[in-house]
């Protein structure tokens, strides 16, 4: 039934990737991010994408990767600011304002952004994720001029107009509406992470808002947040495709070099957030639903992540244990849950990249059969195992194999390098971090997952059900 | 690929590759070294016996879960351990298998790919466990509006052809599926005649050369039995079944509409891409984005289009409002479907449609994976080897009064069916 997922460009193509399903949409397997670890010396492997980066005197972050493939370009902007950076009560302002980035600049009248960049071939969209928002083209390499000035006359001067605000407005419920209300899974997404880690919480709230306060979001919080984070200093452009480097530095100082800047509001990495909680607020989370054919089962830790001023040892490690732990087939949930009976599907995510705070996750679909407390006990008895006894050097070894055999993947396609070098450079991790993101993997050892193992699993946790009503 | 960006159209050279009977299209290209492969027989679910719905899917499935001398665990790690992704599976008119690989793992997928065809085990413990994940997968699909919907109204689009029911099959046919079963329904597709759109079909792109190509194809191919698969049933006329209501609670309804399509050989087809482009397609220059999501704040993404099976098409699209204005949605969907049906496009939106429709061709060739099912596409639909170099001249040269008079043709708004899932209020 193909023809009736196909859905408006802007639909479910990007945005807001990790709502509305119960696996949050996270990189298991693609090269993630990394973190300085230790000052080692640069690994002899050739980098991923053989990127070069450099800065513009008003600060813009320029990157340059170039794929000679097919006569196209990939133009992306990334600033460093997210749904993370959305002040108290105004959840959903980094994303309402993303889509009111489209409503016109002084050179480009409302609409016709896209309206130009469809005429000349290209194709565009823009995305909001906690930590990032994007901007991004693909076209014709002889046409990045054009799309790179009008990218720049937004970032220099979007005009968010007043009489546009409304209709956007219900544009913006309709998307709520359809990635979250519409769902049990989306309801029951949106409830754990505000169980987790609080609901007027950065970390707890959702990416698209809570619906009072994108009802009474306004024109100035907009200009405001507007002025704030869109400048150079806190931007980083990503172009890739067939240009040379040579040729992107005359066009960065030509069209991105004359915005006047502002100073960054803060360190990439680190931002201006409140600390978040060391350890999940509640327990556990029991939800029952009509809509619900099939049960659902989360469990989650805390863990510690790449970015910030000190970025966490445990990183590494962690991806790797996430994959020995959930990677599918092979991995101890599948062999203990799904080859067992007990479980449908079982998997592990970690978001190793996120700002300030991540977590670890478990995510199970049980067998109808299989009690909420039988389930439960086999999860226990996994993770008691793994703190008890270890890992074994094959496992390990077999996880790193597997992470890292496809990285070279990442080549086929326009859009992957650079969203991963975007992404990453924009919450303020080296570039390092990505072209030898597969050396890092390469050298965990077996004790540091069991110390990251230690380290996380050990610590307290919350469970979720989502369950059929009138289920056990 | 060597497209000279000042050349009119994007060229993309194809190569037609013979190798131990079997012809495939290759788009080579060094520059990253992947090669991706597409092949794939007619029929998929539509060959699944009345009360066995998603045994091909299943079937399909169980492909890569051990085969040979490996388990369904040694199999997985063989792919993963090198990065290779092998996949099979049934649609509602097709049966299709894909792989891609790092060129140095190339020799390894072809030697699991063809494993998988040719011993898949379909072990007891492993049918057990994809049967269970894939009735989860068809419970979980009508836990909401979208998904109750679209079962919906393509049950009442073909009530008595194999496209009304879910390829994937039901919680009831997926339990009672036995193994033979199971393997009647690989036996039914994986075969090596004839070499056309009654049978196999074979597309590849990315870091090959013919020769090498040629050779790999008996080595993955050519120990599959002999003869087709045999003919889907005819598929009837989509049929017209106004306006349907599927209750589901949910503040939002999700509306999909449909209409009789056109077959993929009719010489209009490229027009009503045109004016489909405009009425109804992606981004934000569509009249019903404009005037749906723009202009009204109805919806968060609308679009339309012909969606292929069996060689002819539906015209179907689909978008979700608040349950209180799904009659105003109705409303302006039906005046824009008149508006174009008896005004046709103006010459602005052609001009503007063509530019996008020829600009846009290189950004389709930037993925292997991508460029070899468009090339498999190609040959389903019966296109010449030439298609997409000619592609920007055939655009050009459609007229104004051409895609007026294929807009009427086209879209009768009387002809509109559509089915609601939600609470719609005023319906």
């Amino acid at each position: 039934m193909c023809a009736l997922s196909r859905r408006a460009a802007i639909t479910a193509a990007a945005a807001l990737p990790a709502l509305a399903v119960l696996p949050p949409a996270r990189s298991q397997t693609q090269p993630a991010s990394p973190p300085p670890a230790a000052p080692a010396a640069l690994p002899a492997e050739k980098p991923l994408f053989g990127a070069s980066l450099w800065t513009l005197p008003n600060g813009l972050t320029v990157v340059h990767a170039e794929n000679r493939r097919a006569p196209v370009v990939a133009h992306y902007v990334f600033y460093s600011v997210g749904a993370g950076e959305d002040p108290a009560g105004k959840s959903g302002l980094a994303h309402f304002l993303e889509h009111m980035m489209f409503k016109g600049s002084p050179n480009v009248p409302s609409g016709a952004f896209s309206r130009r960049v469809a005429r000349e071939g290209g194709q565009d969209n823009a995305f909001t994720s906690r930590d990032v928002t994007a901007y991004h083209q693909h076209v014709e390499a002889t046409r990045l001029a054009l799309v790179a000035g009008m990218e720049a006359d937004r970032m220099a001067s979007a005009l968010f107009p007043a009489d546009e605000i409304e209709a956007e407005r219900q544009v913006v419920q309709e998307e709520r509406r359809q990635r979250v209300e519409s769902t049990a899974r989306g309801r029951f997404r949106e409830d754990w992470d505000a169980a987790f880690w609080g609901r007027q919480h950065w970390r707890g709230r959702p990416l698209i808002g809570w619906p009072e306060d994108i009802a009474s979001l306004s024109r100035d919080d907009m200009l405001e947040f507007f002025r704030t984070y869109y400048t150079p200093a806190n931007a980083t452009l990503v172009v890739t495709g067939a240009i040379g480097r040579e040729a992107l530095e005359k066009l960065a100082v030509a069209d991105y070099g004359g915005i006047q800047g502002r100073p960054a509001p803060y360190d990439k990495g680190r931002r201006n957030r409140a600390p978040a909680p060391d350890a999940p607020r509640e327990e556990r989370l029991m939800r029952r639903d009509p809509t619900v054919q099939e049960a659902a089962f989360l469990r989650g830790w805390v863990a510690p992540t790449l970015t910030g001023a000190t970025p966490s040892e445990q990183a590494y490690p962690l991806e790797v244990l996430s994959h020995l732990l959930g990677g599918g087939q092979g991995s101890r949930l599948h062999e203990a849950l799904v080859q067992s009976g007990l479980a449908v599907s079982a998997g592990c995510g970690y978001d190793g990249d996120a700002i300030g705070t991540g977590n670890l996750e478990l995510f199970v679909t049980p067998r109808r059969e299989t009690t909420t407390a039988k389930l439960e006990e086999a999860v226990g008895a996994c993770i008691g195992t793994l703190l008890e006894k270890g890992v074994t050097e094959a496992e390990v070894a077999r996880s790193i194999r597997q992470l890292t055999a496809g990285t070279l993947l990442a080549l086929d396609s326009l859009g992957t390098a650079p969203r991963i070098l975007g992404g990453t450079l924009a919450t303020g991790l080296p570039l390092e971090a990505i072209e030898y993101w597969p050396a890092r993997i390469r050298a965990v050892t077996r004790a540091q997952v069991e110390a990251a193992a230690r380290a996380v699993l050990a610590r307290p946790s919350m469970s979720g059900w989502l369950l059929p009503e009138g289920a056990a | 690929m060597s497209a000279d960006p000042n050349a009119p159209g994007f060229s993309l050279p194809i190569q037609v590759v013979e190798g131990g009977g079997f012809t495939a299209w290759l788009a080579e290209d060094h520059s990253v070294p992947v090669v991706s492969l597409a092949w794939s027989w007619p029929g998929g679910a539509s060959l699944d016996p009345k009360g066995q719905e998603g045994a091909s899917a299943l079937a399909a499935a169980l492909m890569t879960e051990g085969a040979g001398d490996l388990s369904a665990l040694a199999f997985a790690d063989a792919l993963r351990d090198e990065g290779i992704g092998l996949d099979f599976s049934a649609a509602r008119d097709s049966f299709d298998g894909s792989l891609r690989a790092l060129a140095p793992a190339l020799p390894q997928a072809v030697r699991l790919a063809r494993l998988a065809m040719t011993a898949p085990t379909l072990a007891e413990p492993d049918v057990a466990r994809l049967r269970a994940r894939a009735i989860a997968r068809a419970r979980q699909s009508l836990e909401g509006p979208r998904g109750r919907g679209a079962r919906a109204f393509w049950a009442a689009g073909y009530p008595d052809h194999p496209a009304g029911r879910p390829s994937g099959g039901t919680e009831e046919s997926l339990a009672a599926l036995t193994v033979e079963q199971l393997r009647a329904a690989l036996g039914r597709h994986l075969r090596r005649g004839p070499q056309g759109r009654e049978g196999l079909l074979v597309a590849a792109s990315g870091a090959i050369t013919a020769a090498e190509l040629a050779a790999l194809l008996p080595e993955l191919l050519g120990a599959l039995p002999e003869g087709a698969p045999p003919a889907p049933p005819p598929l009837p006329d989509f049929r017209q079944f106004g306006t349907q209501v599927v209750p589901v609670a949910s503040p939002q309804s999700f509306v999909l509409f449909g209409q009789p399509g056109l077959p993929v050989d009719d010489p209009d087809w490229e027009a009503a891409q045109v004016v489909l482009r405009i009425l109804a397609g992606g981004g934000f220059t569509a009249r019903l984005t404009r005037s749906i999501r723009e202009e009204r704040g109805l919806t968060y993404g609308i679009g339309a289009g012909l969606d292929v099976l069996f060689g002819q098409s539906v015209l179907a699209g689909s978008c979700a409002t608040v349950n209180a204005r799904v009659a105003e949605l109705l409303g302006v969907l039906r005046a824009e479907w008149k508006r174009m049906a008896e005004q046709g496009p103006t010459a602005e939106e052609m001009e503007e449609a063509v530019a996008y429709m020829t600009g846009s061709q290189p950004l389709q060739f930037t993925d292997s994976r991508r460029t070899a099912a468009t090339l498999l596409a190609m040959r389903r639909n019966g296109r010449p080897l030439d298609w997409l170099e000619r592609r920007p001249a055939r655009l050009a040269a459609i007229s104004r009064g051409q895609a007026t008079k294929l807009a009427a043709r086209l879209l009768v708004p009387g002809q509109l069916s559509v089915t609601v899932a939600g609470q719609p209020e005023g319906l």
